[in-house]
């Protein structure tokens, strides 16, 4: 996805397969309908786990200024032990900032014929990443993503942010804003 | 009448795709429980004509569920697939053992999944 793409409104359902039609659905009804943000959070591992299959995540925060991707929740993985720059590397991490998903395998011991398949899914809000969602193994039965697959990080690329976010960024905005309340 | 499907599964994720895939690719009618409990109150009242449920789930998981169905003269004979994103042997050993009559894993195939409901259920 280039970064002009990421822009435009979500993913169209038209063109995409019937069944993969009641996916996109499926995800975009759970997030709009998140309660709040532990809801998102929960229905984020939902989407992971039952639509893309893996479960081992991790949703990281963007830090400009550090230059950092300190860990903001994950699931199955020890957070302390990764480091989404190292994993990414300057090229990888660059395209992702810039909005554009981004799927590879694992070197080191997971090579192979245990290839760790991994994919790397920019959280947009306001033309910007504010987020990475990294999907760091699958389940032994998925083998690999498909198109389809590409079509939800989509889906999550653009409309993941404001379930996930808006009440921190409306906290935040509290009394820093003249004339913003609770 | 359409055939009634009961969709067990404690994520609302799942749930929403399953309903997807049932309401608008097929003719079969669907009903939904939260958990293994839930799931044989609503076969006792709704006899469906199929159930999937998923495995791992709070209160009853998928197994004790399936055990309980199979018990109950009224629900013993209806057809049971477990969906579940556990893939291993035993897993799928320790379902058939528990009296389901499929197994299929997470991620769904929804193709798959509808010529499966279609075997047993018909168009």
């Amino acid at each position: 996805m280039s970064d002009e793409q990421s822009n435009a409104p979500g993913p169209k359902l038209a063109g995409a397969s019937p069944m993969n039609d009641a996916r996109l659905e499926a995800a975009r009804k759970r997030l709009a309908e998140s309660r709040d943000e532990e809801d998102a959070i929960e229905g984020l591992r939902e989407i992971v786990a039952n639509l893309l299959g893996s479960e081992e995540l991790g949703l990281f925060m963007v830090d400009r200024g550090a230059a950092t991707f300190p860990v903001y929740w994950s699931f199955g993985i020890d957070p302390e032990k990764y480091d989404l720059g190292w994993a990414l590397g300057d090229a990888g991490l660059r395209r992702v900032m810039d909005g554009e998903c981004h799927v590879d395998l694992a070197d080191g011991d997971h090579a192979g014929a245990m290839a760790r398949v991994r994919a790397f899914v920019p959280i947009r809000f306001a033309n910007q990443t504010i987020a990475i969602l990294a999907i760091l193994r699958l389940l032994p039965q998925k083998l690999a993503f498909d198109g389809s697959d590409m079509e939800l990080f989509k889906l999550l690329s653009h409309e993941a942010a404001t379930p996930l976010f808006a009440q921190s960024v409306h906290s935040n905005l509290v009394g820093k804003e003249p004339g913003m309340k609770a | 009448m359409p055939k009634k499907i009961l969709v067990v599964d404690d994520s609302k994720t799942a749930l929403m795709m399953e309903r997807e895939i049932l309401e608008k690719r097929t003719n079969y009618q669907c009903v939904t429980a939260a958990d293994g409990r839930e799931a044989v109150e609503k076969a006792r009242q709704e006899h469906p004509d199929l159930v999937l449920m998923d495995v791992v789930m709070p209160t009853m998981n998928g197994f004790e569920a399936c055990k309980m169905l199979r018990q109950q003269p009224g629900t013993r004979e209806i057809p049971i697939v477990l969906v579940t994103t556990r893939g291993e042997e035993s897993y799928m050993e320790a379902g058939f053992q528990s009296g389901c009559n499929d197994y299929i894993t997470k991620p769904i195939d929804g193709v798959e999944l509808v010529e499966l409901l279609k075997s047993y259920l018909g168009e």
